[in-house]
């Protein structure tokens, strides 16, 4: 117990004596935090939009109103000529072209469909699947709207006509905010590149400088040398995740409704993971170089792509699926988000709570044997 | 070392390209049928038949289907109402609920999009009488444009080319340097008759024909594996590319010069890295970036690139299209390397 402590104190002393260590270990995370959270969103509004109107009426007017309106399309450019339309496309001026044919006032009037083009650029696909969908519901209700007021002024009584609606709940984030979705995962993204990057570095630094040598002669335990490492890491981190929390819950009002001592829980176990993660990194490293890229490889992108923060897993090939299983970070991410968003329990989460501990004490043990066999 | 240089551009790629997808498709459903009747098994026919929507469950009660949304069985429920054949029959207008999972704000709005489609269209089936009163009044042709099945697997490979290339030159060249500084090699090259410009060059060129190498890599598996269609020219992107290589190996070595370990390089390019993917419309379109924070975008190299690549890969937008682009990357590796290779000479001179 004595020499866990030593171990830990020695290696706290070594972040506090770096001024960069403690900056990004604990400024840095805070500060991707509030910038990503803010930035990062797939909402898209204000697309830019070129505009040919070559009807000129009021009705073609209030069509594009109605487009305006609606604060998904942003009018940036008048064409005179559908000429100008390739340009548009090829110099990237805007993402969609609204092309109203000549006669559409008139074809409305006398109760026939108004031609109208929409241009959308799928370069961008992101941007072009929703403009799509915008338009083409826009575009349906400004024509029901108009028929019906149409129909009254005819004389007839819509109302008579019946119809189906749809009434549509969305449940947990009803104003659709990606920023609830992105948060609780970017959290996860976070703590999980700082924490492999650390102990990834840490061990392989006392191998280079050759201190590693006295540590093996003295006598200290592997095991204990492990535990010793990773114990200020991890006190870091979980004060990391608990501020990083406040300020999702304070600055973006991202609702918290799950249990406290769930996520708390489940964030030691993921730390514990995660370090170990670093530990197996570090033993199969020669150089910090290495590591580096083995923790790029094993650390970032399996929790950026895989770990379902950004990209729904429930899409993606059979084999890729297989593989995020191998990952804390994907059981981390339901935990987080179910407890953000959804406010589930034990109940509901208890299968990935005990795969973070199935995989801390198979990691750290693998970590320890991994270090018995080099030397 | 050599392998991993060559697995993770591969590796990247079948993440990028396996992984990013806006296809929201089989959406998983609950359906919550209180009515039981023909017309409500339509309704339910229709959101499957739709190709969207993937029934995967019958929840008999609401409780049911709220505990499977919350343990993420399903994401969106349709509700139909009990008495639901018998409004219609009677022309009344009648509702029918779509509860869908918000938690993936991306999956949320396009599902109740497609379900205010499925809607839409079954609304004119069900009630006749409507569909003459609001027979075509705009008849709206949406067409895409470039990329007409919306595959991202099309945007995000020419942008890994970029994305490879930064990452390669920048990390492993600050890394290198730092590297002999920390062994102390440095001052012992410099006894040696190699000259200042020398060492330069040959500390470069190899990570450039790395770099190289990996590009050609994942054009070549982008096109042909993924099915990547290129529509631009070699020209066009080769120029773009080297203008962008040369600001990376600037950012490398700046990095180089303010870092005495090789920790702290690896910190400094995380640093410029990772905004780098956040903010310059890699993986997040910009146009979904708050108004605030869009003009720190115009600061990322990454940004400009980003869009000579894409639209020369995509529409096949050439030098005069994209001559912004080209001005702006002009300017960057100018300033960037220019500086980079001043002050590093400069501290080689001391």
């Amino acid at each position: 117990m004595r020499r866990i402590y030593a171990i830990a104190r020695k290696e706290f002393i070594h972040i506090v004596r770096d001024p960069r260590t403690m900056i990004a270990v604990l400024i840095m995370p805070l500060l991707q935090l509030f910038l990503f959270s803010y930035a990062v969103s797939f909402d898209v509004k204000d697309l830019p939009t070129a505009l040919l109107d070559q009807d000129h009426t009021a009705t073609s007017r209030q069509y594009v109103d109605a487009l305006k309106q609606s604060n998904y399309f942003v009018v940036n450019r008048n064409l005179t000529s559908t000429n100008e339309i390739d340009g548009v496309f090829d110099k990237n001026q805007s993402s969609v072209v609204v092309v109203i044919g000549p006669g559409f006032g008139d074809s409305v009037a006398a109760g026939h469909a108004g031609a109208v083009q929409i241009l959308v650029d799928g370069s961008e696909p992101n941007s072009a699947q929703l403009g799509q969908a915008y338009a083409n519901g826009l575009s349906q209700i400004w024509g029901a709207k108009t028929a019906i007021s149409r129909a009254e002024a005819s004389g007839a009584n819509p109302a008579q006509a019946g119809g189906l609606s749809a009434r549509t709940r969305i449940w947990y984030n009803p104003e659709a905010k990606s920023a609830s979705y992105l948060v609780p995962g970017l959290i996860v993204l976070l703590l999980a590149v700082m924490a492999v990057q650390q102990t990834a570095n840490t061990l392989v630094s006392e191998k280079e400088q050759g201190t590693y040598e006295q540590l093996v002669v003295s006598p200290i335990r592997r095991s204990e040398l492990m535990i010793g490492k990773v114990m200020p890491w991890a006190i870091m981190s979980a004060l990391n995740v608990i501020t990083i929390s406040a300020i999702g819950l304070l600055v973006f009002q991202i609702p918290f409704r799950g249990s406290v001592a769930l996520f708390a829980v489940s964030s030691f176990l993921f730390v514990l993971c995660v370090l170990g993660l670093g530990l197996v990194i570090s033993a199969r490293s020669s150089s910090t170089e290495v590591a580096n890229q083995l923790a790029m490889m094993i650390s970032f992108l399996p929790a950026f792509m895989l770990s379902g923060f950004v990209f729904p897993l429930a899409n993606i090939p059979p084999v890729l699926q297989g593989i995020s299983y191998l990952f804390p970070a994907r059981y981390m991410t339901v935990i987080a988000r179910t407890v953000f968003l959804k406010g589930g329990g034990w109940d509901v989460l208890w299968p990935q709570v005990a795969a973070l501990a199935v995989y801390a004490v198979v990691i750290i043990t693998l970590s320890s044997l991994l270090y018995r066999e080099r030397s | 070392m050599l392998p991993i240089i060559f697995i993770m551009p591969i590796l990247q790629l079948i993440m990028f390209g396996y992984v990013i997808g806006t296809d929201v498709r089989d959406i998983r459903t609950a359906v919550v049928n209180h009515d039981g009747t023909p017309e409500a098994q339509l309704v339910v026919d229709s959101f499957v038949n739709s190709g969207y929507f993937k029934q995967v469950a019958a929840p008999t009660s609401d409780a049911a289907m709220q505990k499977l949304i919350d343990g993420n069985k399903a994401q969106v429920a349709i509700v139909i109402p009990k008495g639901f054949a018998d409004s219609v029959h009677a022309g009344r207008t009648t509702q029918v609920g779509i509860v869908v999972d918000g938690s993936d704000s991306k999956t949320a709005s396009v599902a109740s999009g497609y379900a205010g489609q499925v809607v839409a269209s079954l609304s004119k089936k069900l009630y006749p009488a409507l569909a003459s009163v609001s027979a075509g009044s705009v008849d709206a042709q949406v067409r895409v444009l470039f990329n007409p099945t919306l595959r991202s697997v099309n945007s995000m490979v020419p942008a890994l080319l970029a994305f490879i290339l930064m990452m390669s030159t920048q990390t492993t060249m600050s890394q290198a340097i730092v590297k002999e500084r920390e062994r102390g090699t440095l001052e012992q090259l410099f006894v040696t008759p190699i000259g200042r410009a020398e060492y330069l060059i040959g500390k470069l060129v190899p990570y450039v024909i790395i770099a190289f190498i990996q590009i050609t890599l994942v054009f070549t598996i982008g096109t042909f594996w993924f099915n990547v269609p290129f529509n631009g020219s070699l020209l066009v992107m080769g120029a773009g590319l080297a203008l962008f290589a040369l600001t990376a190996l600037g950012l490398g070595l700046i990095v180089s010069l303010l870092s005495k370990t090789r920790y702290q390089a690896q910190q400094a390019t995380t640093f410029l890295m990772v905004p780098s993917m956040m903010l310059s419309g890699f993986v997040f379109p910009l146009e979904s970036m708050p108004k605030l924070l869009y003009p720190i975008s115009y600061l990322i190299p990454l940004r400009y690139i980003l869009v000579i690549v894409r639209s020369n890969f995509m529409k096949g937008s050439g030098f005069i299209a994209l001559w912004p682009q080209f001005a702006a990357m002009a300017i960057f590796a100018i300033v960037v390397f220019g500086f980079g290779l001043s002050r590093f000479r400069k501290q080689l001179n001391d």
